[in-house]
């Protein structure tokens, strides 16, 4: 068993690279499902405060539909789905036979999506726990509403925010493991790879768990550090 | 899009929500069991409580389909265990799939249960020990109930994650929903039509639980008259 | 002492079926102090807050030097024009809340310097020292890098004062400024308020300190119901209105001061 371990390594025979490229994709994948759900979060938690009715009513369905829908049946939708689409299209032009399209962009996508429902109702909830009168003080100062968003509404609601964006950066990861079934060689799909080339599937899966644990307390390490410094601002007993 | 297509989609998916509830209900179940074990377990002693504390960073810190795969595949790796007694079941996807469910909710679970425990104000807590009850009492009239509202809305959450959770089963080849979904799409190719009918399924089910324990959180909330008080009148 | 800095005519505000504003008309002049008095529900903090359109008015005109806008019908809204001129008029304004609403994310001082520099776009050393020296002026120099969570509610409300002042206001709206304070803060507070109105400041004070608004003011006005039942110098409007409901009104709150 322990000599199995050098295959883990950088070494010839090692998956060690392909570990660590694959490790590359499942971060690469879900930084841009985070940024993609912000967006997203940002937009819906603005229509569902203070939007036209019909995009607060938009921003709701979206909300419950993306909650109510099982995590690998989005990302078939926009894989499957996307290709069907894709070579539909592609037959009208005259292009004959399958479509593929990119796993990556797909469940970038997918994940985004789901990602926004969720970061809509923590920025939603950290804006709301903004004290009104702060807002007020701004406008009578004459701040455009972009002043006002960058000077006093997003720095008082990130702190509040950054524990749900942690959650939401958490989940957007272990969602990511989902991506694999498109085919998309990311750590769960490598350390399938692995398990099946080397017929050694504890060895590989449990360090996929590895993998995923050290990604997940890595990056949870950073969202603390960094609300911890945004909180310091706002409490006593450190003036500088 | 067609419309007989659609009609005959629908009850051939629904052919595997009995396996979805059943998947749903039992890891609700044995997750629930595991997760009040870990609670005692943490309540018993430092190294109980790291123990669990390892448990819950374990199951939350990587994917559930990894789980399941880790429990489904690994233990063929090990003659000793192909060997054993528990083989004919670990050979069962249905197993695997179950076992990995179970394993990852009480992980969840446990922390809802924890947070709810927290919950009873230290007010209350003396208002009882003053009022002479008994630490059975207390745990029984005070913190018990106290927990259990405050645990519900994350429950709730937790109840429906598991629901779609249970449509991860299908990589492992089970029959539920989902997997029936993706048999038909190889054969059809029609993924949008066949995924989205799938979605609307759990859209449905996810949207009754939902509505459910709201229902509960209402009839529990302190501004309506206590259960016990409606009893007792 | 003759040009008008702030005007309001018309004024009708409702929220729901409550008419908290029923036509109100009322000029400040350069260098004035004007006092509005009145019972809770009186719609004094309304017509305040109407100023710098916190509160849109159903109906009537807002001028505040030469920026003005007009409202027709209740719930109009502003068209791109009617928000830059409520842009330039707000930025003639210092508003001064009852309950401070400093930005907590800022120092003491970031928060005085945070109008001049990132709205009127002034240049960061000149605004730095015009809030160092408002600081000052409001006795806070010592606590200039402090967070408003750190300050005690009367020195909350000093920042907020040297904060109001920072934009170099036309005029200044005090919205019942010492309310929300202990009442061993008050009297700080209104020192600072004092000063301000004896170097000729123009000045709308809307408070429930009768004593001190007699001392400051030019001119009071008591609000009843939404409109302007008793005017005129604060001898008369304090000593001897014409109106009974204005004398009761006054007695009552003078006795209890």
């Amino acid at each position: 068993m322990w000599d199995d371990l050098t295959l883990l390594g950088f070494g010839a025979m090692g998956w060690g690279h392909a570990l660590f490229t694959a490790a590359t994709t499942t971060v690469a994948v879900s930084a841009c499902a985070f940024a993609l759900g912000l967006a997203i979060g940002t937009l819906c938690a603005w229509a569902k405060l203070s939007g036209p009715a019909p995009l607060r009513r938009l921003a709701e369905v979206y909300g419950v539909v993306l909650r109510g829908i099982p995590d690998l049946l989005v990302i078939y939708l926009f894989y499957f789905g996307g290709r069907q689409v894709a070579t539909t299209v592609a037959g009208l032009f005259g292009h004959h036979g399958p479509v593929e399209i990119s796993g990556f962009a797909a469940g970038a996508i997918a994940i985004g999506l789901i990602s926004g429902a969720g970061q809509t109702e923590v920025l939603r909830g950290a804006y709301q726990a903004i004290s009104p009168g702060t807002l007020e003080a701004a406008k009578v100062g004459g701040m455009t509403r972009w002043t006002m968003f960058r000077r006093i509404i997003a720095p008082q609601a990130l702190p509040t925010a950054l524990p749900g964006l942690n959650n939401q950066w958490q989940s957007a990861i272990k969602e990511s493991a989902l991506v694999s079934v498109t085919g998309l060689v990311e750590t769960m799909r490598e350390v399938g790879i692995a398990a099946g080339s080397t017929e050694l599937p504890f060895l590989f899966y449990a360090a996929g768990i590895v993998i995923y644990l050290i990604i997940t307390s890595l990056s949870g390490l950073v969202f603390r550090t960094a609300e911890w410094r945004a909180m310091r601002s706002q409490m006593p007993a450190r003036a500088r | 899009m067609d419309i007989h297509f659609l009609l005959g989609l629908i009850p051939t998916l629904l052919s595997g929500l009995p396996l979805t509830l059943e998947l749903t209900v039992f890891s609700l179940l044995g997750g629930g069991v595991i997760a009040l074990l870990l609670n005692g377990l943490r309540a018993g002693s430092i190294v109980g409580a790291r123990v669990a504390d390892f448990y819950v960073f374990l199951f939350r810190g990587s994917p559930l389909l990894l789980q399941i795969f880790l429990i489904y595949y690994a233990p063929g790796q090990f003659s000793f265990i192909r060997h054993s007694f528990v083989w004919p079941f670990l050979r069962e996807p249905y197993v695997c799939a179950l076992l990995a469910l179970m394993l990852n909710d009480a992980a969840y679970t446990s922390e809802i249960i924890r947070a709810g425990l927290r919950a009873a104000p230290r007010g209350a807590i003396e208002a009882a020990v003053v009022g002479g009850m008994s630490p059975l009492t207390r745990l029984r009239r005070v913190i018990l109930p106290l927990a259990f509202r405050q645990a519900l809305p994350a429950y709730g959450i937790e109840i429906t994650g598991m629901l779609k959770s249970t449509s991860l089963a299908s990589v492992v080849t089970l029959m539920d929903v989902t997997g029936i979904a993706s048999a038909e799409v190889s054969q059809t190719y029609r993924a949008i039509e066949v995924f989205l009918t799938a979605a609307v399924i759990y859209l449905v089910l996810v949207t009754l639980v939902t509505y459910g324990v709201q229902r509960l959180e209402g009839w529990l909330s302190p501004t309506r008259t206590p259960l016990s008080a409606r009893s007792a009148a | 002492m003759t040009e008008a800095a702030i005007r309001l005519s018309g004024i009708h505000k409702s929220f729901g079926a409550h008419h908290v504003l029923r036509g109100i008309d009322l000029q400040a002049r350069n260098g004035e102090v004007i006092s509005i008095i009145g019972g809770s529900g009186s719609g004094k903090s309304t017509l305040l807050r109407c100023v710098p359109l916190l509160e849109q008015p159903d109906s009537g005109q807002i001028a505040v030097g030469d920026d003005s806008i007009s409202l027709g019908e209740p719930g109009q809204r502003l068209t791109g024009r009617d928000r830059q001129a409520m842009r330039r008029l707000r930025s003639q304004l210092g508003f001064v809340f009852q309950n401070f609403n400093l930005w907590p994310h800022m120092t003491a001082l970031q928060n005085v310097m945070e109008l001049p520099l990132h709205v009127q776009k002034r240049p960061r050393a000149e605004c730095r020292e015009e809030a160092e020296a408002l600081l000052e002026r409001v006795g806070l120099t010592a606590r200039r890098d402090a967070w408003p969570s750190q300050l005690s509610g009367g020195q909350q409300q000093r920042v907020a004062i040297a904060r109001a002042l920072a934009v170099r206001p036309r005029a200044l709206l005090f919205d019942e400024p010492t309310s929300a304070l202990d009442p061993e803060l008050v009297g700080e507070v209104l020192t600072v308020i004092r000063a301000l109105a004896e170097e000729g400041r123009t000045m709308v004070l809307v408070t429930h300190e009768m004593g001190f608004a007699r001392h400051v003011s030019h001119r009071a006005i008591y609000l009843h119901d939404g409109r302007i039942e008793e005017e005129g110098p604060p001898e008369q409007v304090f000593d001897n209105p014409l109106s009974e409901r204005c004398r009761r009104f006054v007695s009552h709150h003078l006795s209890r001061n």
